[in-house]
């Protein structure tokens, strides 16, 4: 038991040219969300199965090295083309359900996703001593990829 | 070294703010005055104190007294474990939003020899 789960996010933007609308549809048609979301190199698409409403649930099952590796989670929010929740959960890797938050914004040619994953922290990685100077190259790759950091265009 | 739950909430929330971020960012290159850190923000000095309270909160800064002049410096100890899981994640949306862009990409490509556009937006 975990009374009190260590909370971690972790936050991705990123530019598209192609329309809002058809980068929020990517996430919840099963034929392209099968060919892309939770889809690894090596590994082969095995089921893609979107109840795509608020209440509605997932599967999407890819066979890695041979063994079935599911991604189940349920839609909490589903506004088109701007917002889309949703949990997700890897029973394979654990049992605690984690919460995606996709915003996308429509720009003047393209859009602009920003992707935010919150879950706890698994137990393993509290015990995880080396690596600190990696945050550091991801702060600076972050404020790299932003054009205009936010403290700056007041 | 095993974090106590409460310690890693606030490391969270620490870095949660951009602007206290990019105050890491600046502290991970060496020790710097409230006064120096302030400069670069566009804020005040009042606004900037407020967020090295967080950041001293959550153990990643040290406050350093020398006289009067009170130094800050960067520490990393509560990033430990979180760090190595964070970039994980991160590089694995990273790279599946890539194979996103790759694929609608594709699409567009195939699409370019009979144009149809449904703007039903605006």
């Amino acid at each position: 038991m975990n009374p009190q789960p260590q909370k971690a996010i972790v936050q991705v933007t990123r530019k598209f040219s192609a329309s809002a609308e058809r980068v929020f549809d990517a996430w919840l048609d099963p034929n392209t969300a099968g060919k892309w979301l939770f889809a690894t190199p090596t590994g082969k698409m095995v089921k893609v199965k979107i109840d795509a409403r608020v209440g509605g649930s997932y599967l999407i099952v890819e066979s890695r090295d041979g063994i079935d590796v599911d991604h189940t989670g349920e839609y909490l929010e589903i506004d088109r083309p701007r917002r889309l929740v949703f949990t997700l959960k890897v029973p394979k890797y654990s049992q605690e359900s984690t919460r995606l938050t996709i915003e996308i914004r429509a720009l003047e040619s393209g859009c602009e996703l920003t992707l935010t994953h919150e879950g706890v922290l698994p137990d393993y990685i509290a015990r995880t001593t080396s690596g600190w100077n990696m945050i550091l190259d991801h702060l600076a790759a972050t404020l790299q990829s932003q054009a205009a950091p936010p403290f700056l265009t007041k | 070294m095993k974090l106590a739950s409460s310690t890693t909430q606030s490391t969270w929330l620490a870095l949660a703010d951009p602007t206290r971020r990019s105050i890491l960012e600046r502290l991970s290159h060496g020790e710097a005055r409230v006064t120096e850190l302030a400069r670069p923000f566009c804020m005040s000095l009042n606004a900037v104190s407020k967020h090295i309270r967080v950041l001293e909160r959550a153990r990643l800064i040290r406050r350093r007294r020398a006289g009067r002049e009170h130094f800050l410096s960067f520490n990393p100890d509560p990033l430990a474990g979180a760090a190595a899981w964070i970039e994980v994640q991160r590089s694995l949306w990273m790279s599946r939003l890539d194979a996103l862009d790759a694929l609608l990409q594709a699409q567009d490509a195939a699409a370019a020899r009979t144009p149809r556009r449904k703007d039903k937006f605006r």
